[in-house]
């Protein structure tokens, strides 16, 4: 079965993960950085990793508030990021559906 | 660190190549359903232990009171029994607004935190002013004390969280704030020990209507993606 109707920059564990969680908090909400890493259980340096492949693309932003130890990153879907992950989702559903 | 994803196993899977369609379903349904649970505000479980401390508490008050010929309203012990039950029950509430809302911002939780602010206001001022106000004008204890402390938490509250629940499009929420305030009317016209019975029941029904379809709702919620 070949996976490229499906979008590359979602179709890793990791960045599917992230997507859909931030897509289950309610349109304009944004999440911080330590409670989706507590969520996802990843180390800080894969988290950003992928996030700022998923900001390339627009899929999400982030905004860092404060400084030094009191910093804060808050991370939000975008309305690009929610649409990318509704046709990711709709093209698994023709693919396996055709099986 | 336990329970953190190995550094090279993300890498290897960083490119997808390796992830199935099927398993890319799993994960994304998994992951939704995961958060959804985490993010929820009032998940199934408080409200269903939230209705059976409500029909404790108010099933006391009704023990406490049938007997009474004329009425004089609940004893002290019950009525510190059900403030106990109360504040326990807000407390759990709190503790899992809290841990859902951590590390969450935006417009939604400041709409979250005003609708809080509003059922509270309904809830702490609607029945006492009621209260005050029979008490002034000279009402009957099976009043001051037995019919309005019963029905009308449950018509005031009922009715705020009622148009909260409309505004958001929240129908297992609009059904049971629906069942709550009828429960309310009803209590109000079965007599002043009754009521606490009525309300006690149907307050009950109401939070485990909502639990179950809540439950409900959260399992169809992508079923497969």
């Amino acid at each position: 079965m070949t996976a490229d109707p499906l979008d590359p920059v979602i179709h890793t564990p990791a960045r599917l993960r992230i997507v859909a969680t931030l897509a289950a908090l309610p349109d304009g909400a944004s999440l911080s950085f330590t409670r989706l890493q507590d969520m996802l259980e990843l180390t800080p340096g894969n988290l950003i990793t992928h996030l700022r492949k998923l900001e390339d693309a627009g899929y999400l932003t982030t905004e860092t508030t404060g400084n030094g130890r009191a910093s804060r990153t808050s991370i939000a879907l975008t309305r690009h990021g929610r649409a990318a992950l509704d046709t990711y989702t709709d093209a698994l559903r023709d693919l396996l559906g055709g099986l | 660190m336990p329970g953190t994803r190995d550094t090279d196993q993300a890498t290897r899977a960083d490119d997808g190549d390796g992830l199935d369609p099927r398993e890319a379903a799993r994960l994304v349904a998994q992951t939704k359903r995961e958060a959804q649970r985490q993010f929820n505000l009032s998940p199934p479980w408080i409200a269903a232990v939230t209705g059976a401390v409500v029909l404790l508490a108010y099933g006391a008050l009704w023990l406490s009171t049938r007997a009474q010929h004329p009425y004089k309203g609940p004893s002290l012990g019950v009525v510190a029994l059900v403030y106990a039950a109360v504040a326990v029950a807000i407390a759990a509430s709190v503790t899992v607004y809290r841990r859902a809302t951590a590390g969450v911002s935006g417009p939604s939780v400041r709409q979250q935190q005003v609708e809080g602010v509003a059922i509270l206001v309904s809830f702490v001022l609607g029945s006492p002013v009621l209260q005050g106000a029979m008490k002034h004008y000279a009402a009957s204890d099976a009043i001051v004390y037995g019919v309005i402390p019963a029905a009308a938490p449950l018509i005031i509250v009922g009715t705020t969280v009622l148009g909260i629940a409309a505004s958001k499009a929240d129908w297992p929420q609009f059904g049971a704030a629906l069942a709550v305030v009828i429960t309310g009317v009803v209590a109000a016209f079965v007599g002043p020990s009754g009521a606490w019975l009525a309300a006690g029941i149907g307050l009950f029904i109401g939070l485990l209507g909502y639990a179950a379809a809540d439950a409900l709702r959260h399992r169809r919620v992508s079923p497969q993606v």
